[in-house]
């Protein structure tokens, strides 16, 4: 289980999987206010 | 720390804790968790700012949900792509303190001493280019309630920032000086924590505040 509060590394990794879910929320906005 | 393990002069022989070489400083401190003390309360801090962020993100949504109220407010123009980049930018420097972290951690001392400065030159520039988009923005915090809330939350993650590039000046400094080594290196890596939880919630502050 990943604790972003454990490790720094555990924290980073938690950015990383962070970024990955925020580009797709942001890519999915943008399309849809494109398309409508 | 020498002056510690030294018995104090005026101390009776013999009296109380025992023969030579033994602590005769304050006793070392309580533990009683499985987590190290500077880590639990670095936990319990980032928890504690989870909670403040929070209580600002409840007064965004209820102005545009329970409120109804336009984002952005009629007039209010935010610099979407500009701030973009600033984002960019942030979430960098965390992708270099993990070097440094890193590098520390294989005895690597200029990376550490690369990592650091990158970090603090990209924080740096996240600030400036912060300040310079309130100072060209074109509102005030008081003009409405959609921009004292837009003030209010992304000066309170500035805010953070500021703290934050406090922790790595320090660090940079030290790293420039001698200090850290492979065995030795909590005082990077738990700032890094810090670091890295200002830069997710940049994330989810720029998602709500310039693209929602």
């Amino acid at each position: 289980m990943l604790n972003p509060l454990r490790s720094e590394d555990e924290a980073f990794r938690f950015l990383v999987r962070a970024i990955a879910v925020f580009v797709v929320i942001i890519a999915l906005i943008l399309i849809l206010r494109a398309v409508v | 720390m020498e002056a510690a393990s030294i018995a104090h002069p005026s101390a009776p022989a013999g009296h109380g804790h025992g023969g030579a070489g033994e602590h005769h400083g304050p006793p070392p401190a309580n533990k009683s968790s499985r987590v190290e003390a500077p880590l639990l309360g670095m936990m319990l801090f980032i928890i504690s700012e989870v909670m403040i962020f929070g209580a600002f993100f409840t007064a965004y949504f209820f102005i545009r949900i329970a409120e109804g109220e336009p984002w952005p407010a009629p007039g209010m123009h935010l610099p979407v792509p500009v701030a973009g980049v600033n984002a960019a930018i942030l979430i960098s420097s965390s992708f270099t303190l993990h070097w440094a972290e890193k590098s520390i951690k294989n005895g690597n001392r200029f990376g550490l001493k690369a990592g650091m400065f990158t970090t603090l030159l990209l924080g740096i520039t996240f600030e400036f280019i912060q300040i310079n988009e309130y100072a060209n923005i074109g509102f005030a915090p008081q003009d409405h309630a959609q921009q004292t809330i837009f003030y209010s939350l992304t000066g309170l993650h500035g805010a953070h920032v500021f703290i934050g590039l406090c922790l790595l000046s320090f660090i940079t400094i030290r790293a420039f000086r001698g200090h850290y080594s492979p065995e030795s290196n909590r005082g990077v890596e738990i700032p890094g924590i810090y670091w890295h939880f200002v830069d997710i919630m940049w994330l989810v502050v720029y998602t709500t505040v310039y693209i929602l």
